[in-house]
């Protein structure tokens, strides 16, 4: 099984390689992809570029001497006391939700900050704390994702961005935000002369950018993801979407016909996340009205944890050439490493900048 | 907080599996054709895609011969602000068939949709910056500019003696006002501060909304506060109070490196030393360190020390101990003397936002926030100034605060303080409100037709007899405190 599950966090090599080739003597720059489901960190590790990843989840539990004790003793479990409270947070979220029979709350919501949860930016602060190192000489620089503002929801992306660069600059970074999908074309289309689509697939949201020689054209996002999906299947086959987050995440497979009322579900609603991100791509692209002359056809890369399932790209195939789609497509693939493209190409924009 | 390290990602970490493998790094280490390959030719630095009729398929075709990501993305973005350039040069040229040859000629045209203002995608862009002018230019322009200077020179000097009448002597030149703090800041805001609340508060920090951020990871319990107010006439009052009525501005009279990139560790383990220090003996509420950060030190509502030997006054209300009525606020500098500013601009700001917060939070009288330097008092000598920092030169004005250097010293006045030869070796001469104490003091002497020693010896007297009461009852609550303690546990 570790074996089968080897891509889900290596990085592809040949990435690696040519990032060895960026890293001089001297410089620590750090890009973050700052995701809804999970923070992903790429920074310097050594002489390679090494990638972490938290949970972007948390659970209050109960403080207790006794407790704080056990928490202390296993040194995975990030966590800290809020009053008569324990915020544990990060990775080791599930493994309590799962304990307290609770469900884990999320300090981000749809790709923003969550308006809705009390504790979303102490509990999103210690995580990034957790991942990023302090800056070893000033104006070291940080790149962070940032996904492409939905129609009306421009004041919540302004204040998301801000308070992430806000807290990067206070650490004593010079930050920097970038698009999501903008950041994985710099991860995956550098043979391309970062030109085609960027598709990011999480957990709140989907973002997608058209670029041309690493200039945004388009950039769009559906509000429409991972956590749609496991919500609107949970309620469907009367599931908790927790459960059904792990079912999915546990070896669920696009490409092989559902064998259960749940896996069923999961294939209608993914078919549906996938027609509307490309119908919202095709109407941003038809609308667009000047994009730069391409003489040949472009590139979609799909990355992101949504997109992970084994017949997600061959979905996303069926149903882009299901109409006409307003550009020549060359290629659809999937990531080499769909969980840190995001982060990696944050880490070129980095480089870039320093 | 407890933050183990982040260990490398790993999906099956966060399902509560324990890895099944070793934690790895997501980099291979074979090397790849790209890395094989290293006769590849790659990027000079600076370096453009040169213009033709197509520039796009140009840039193209040399990015094709980059295999570095970096380089690759320098080298377009580098040629796109070239390009940018021109096209602004070819549309300022006059005359519409000249701009359609120029263009023909260049293409530049084809690559106007990427001109960006926003090439990172986010909400907020960075700002345009234009790269430096290439080297030979800048020489050129610097070796103009000296040309043109001495020309000017030469001219100027010539003038008078061709044309001009004699030249008078100079008159005397006015004296100039001694360079201070004071002169050298912003001209006062408004009065009192706005509206302040907490706009959001993390596990080491608070956010307040007129810009202040508190970095609370230092922050620890001091003893409770407790103190009690003297009257002129009434002496200690019965009350005990517990609540700050006041700020004290301190300077930390730490290490001070250069603010110099080569000092950066020098510079961030200062700043950490002395935090550690101000945590341990709890001294200080807050430190303003040289980058503007504001630490708490020791919670508000405590007691820190920090002024303990100190007289100040304000209403007709006396203070003779000021750690438990005032909030300390360090800045981590020098004083040396007060001739200039000894803060940077940052420490400026962040204490104004600072000194705002806290006066509104806790109602503070203007009146009530005074340097140390001001209030400090040696008791056994009975003199002023015992610790100088702030004795001079604190920027008052720019923080909406009135000048308490004008105000008549309740140490002198009150108590028949005096200053000796050290307060004059440092500071040359009183602080005007020194000098006003003394002279309210010789007026009340006079209007009681007394001789100004007795007075002053007979106030002596006073302070002496009230600082006493206080260090009695401050040693009764405190065995007090302690014989409940140990009733508590039972001992």
């Amino acid at each position: 099984m570790a074996e089968n599950k080897d891509h889900l966090w290596k990085a592809p090599e040949e990435s690696a390689d040519k990032i060895e080739d960026l890293v001089k003597g001297g410089s620590h720059p750090v890009g973050i992809d700052v995701g809804t489901s999970k923070v992903v960190v790429s920074k310097r590790g050594g002489k390679d570029v090494a990638c972490q990843a938290q949970l972007n989840a948390f659970i209050p539990v109960p403080y207790s001497p006794v407790t704080e004790r056990t928490i202390q003793q296993q040194s995975d479990i990030h966590y800290y006391r809020d009053g008569d409270e324990i915020v544990i947070f990060g990775s080791a979220t599930e493994r309590f939700a799962n304990m307290f029979n609770a469900e884990a709350r999320r300090p981000m919501a749809d790709g923003l900050l969550n308006p809705k949860e009390k504790q979303a930016w102490p509990v999103l602060e210690a995580i990034l704390q957790s991942l990023v190192p302090k800056p070893r000489s000033s104006n070291e620089v940080l790149a962070f994702s940032v996904p492409a503002a939905a129609p009306g929801r421009e004041s919540g992306l302004t204040y998301h961005e801000a308070s992430l660069r806000q807290h990067f600059t206070s650490l004593g970074y010079k930050a920097m935000a970038i698009n999501e999908g903008l950041a994985v074309i710099f991860a995956e289309l550098e043979q391309h002369n970062f030109t085609g689509i960027g598709i990011s697939c999480g957990g709140g949201m989907c973002n997608a950018t058209l670029a041309f020689l690493s200039i945004p054209s388009i950039m769009v996002s559906l509000p429409k993801a991972g956590d749609f999906i496991d919500r609107s299947v949970g309620e469907a086959v009367g599931e908790h979407a927790q459960r059904v987050k792990v079912i999915k995440e546990e070896g669920f497979e696009l490409s092989r016909a559902p064998k259960d009322k749940l896996e069923k579900a999961l294939h209608i609603y993914y078919e549906d996340l996938i027609e509307s991100l490309v119908d919202t791509l095709r109407k941003a692209i038809s609308r667009a009205e000047k994009l730069p002359k391409s003489d040949r056809p472009l590139p979609i890369v799909l990355a992101g944890g949504t997109a992970k399932p084994k017949g997600f790209k061959e979905l996303f195939e069926r149903t882009l050439r299901s109409k006409p789609f307003p550009i020549e497509v060359a290629e659809v693939r999937v990531a080499a490493d769909p969980f840190t493209a995001t982060a990696r190409g944050a880490y070129i924009a980095a480089m870039f900048e320093k | 907080m407890w933050l183990p390290r982040a260990e490398p990602y790993n999906s099956r970490s966060e399902k509560g599996l324990p890895p099944a493998v070793p934690p790895r790094r997501t980099v291979a280490t074979r090397p790849s054709a790209a890395r094989v390959a290293r006769n590849v030719p790659k990027a000079k630095p600076g370096r453009v895609s040169r213009i033709g009729r197509r520039p796009l398929a140009a840039l193209e075709a040399e990015l094709r011969r980059i295999r570095d990501p970096v380089e690759k993305l320098r080298f377009i973005r580098r040629s796109l602000d070239r390009f940018e350039t021109l096209d602004e040069r070819l549309q300022a040229l006059p005359g519409a068939p000249l701009r359609w040859v120029a263009y023909r000629l260049t293409g530049v045209e084809e690559a106007r949709p990427l001109f960006s203002r926003n090439p990172w995608g986010a909400l907020d862009p960075p700002r345009r910056t234009r790269p430096p002018l290439p080297r030979r230019a800048r020489r050129t322009l610097n070796v103009a500019a000296v040309f043109v200077m001495a020309a000017a020179g030469l001219a100027l000097a010539s003038y008078p003696r061709a044309h001009g009448p004699e030249a008078k002597p100079p008159a005397a030149a006015a004296p100039q006002p001694r360079p201070t703090a004071q002169a050298a800041l912003d001209p006062p805001r408004g009065g009192t501060p706005e509206r302040i609340w907490l706009v959001d508060s993390g596990a080491a920090f608070e956010l307040y909304s007129n810009g202040l951020r508190i970095d609370t990871s230092w922050a620890v319990r001091g003893e409770a506060r407790r103190y009690r107010v003297f009257t002129k006439d009434g002496g200690m009052g019965t009350e005990v109070l517990d609540r700050p009525v006041g700020i004290v501005f301190h300077t930390s009279e730490s290490d001070i490196w250069p603010l110099e990139e080569s000092f950066n560790q020098k510079l961030r383990d200062s700043s950490q030393d002395l935090l550690r220090y101000l945590r341990r003996n709890q001294v200080y509420h807050y430190l303003i360190d040289r980058f503007g950060r504001v630490y708490r030190v020791v919670e508000e509502k405590d007691k820190a020390n920090h002024a303990g030997m100190s007289v100040w006054g304000a209403g007709g209300r006396l203070y003779l101990n000021l750690n438990g009525a005032t909030i300390g606020i360090s800045y981590e500098t020098r004083w040396e003397g007060g001739a200039a500013l000894p803060i940077t601009r940052a420490q400026l700001e962040a204490g104004r936002s600072l000194t705002d917060y806290l006066r509104h939070k806790w109602t503070l009288a203007p009146e009530m926030c005074v340097t140390h330097g001001l209030a400090s008092v040696n008791p056994r000598k009975h003199l002023i100034g015992h610790h100088l920092d702030w004795a001079r030169g604190f920027p008052f004005a720019a923080y909406s605060l009135p000048d308490q250097y004008q105000v008549a010293s309740p140490a002198v006045q009150l108590f028949g303080f005096s200053y000796d030869e050290r307060f004059l070796a440092v500071l040359g001469e009183p602080w005007p409100g020194v000098i006003a104490a003394q002279a309210a003091l010789a007026s009340e002497a006079t209007a009681s037709g007394q001789d100004i020693e007795a007075v002053r010896v007979e106030r002596v007297r006073t302070y002496d007899r009230w600082l006493a009461e206080l260090t009695k009852d401050a040693e009764t609550a405190e065995k007090a405190a302690a014989r409940d303690a140990r009733a508590a546990s039972g001992g």
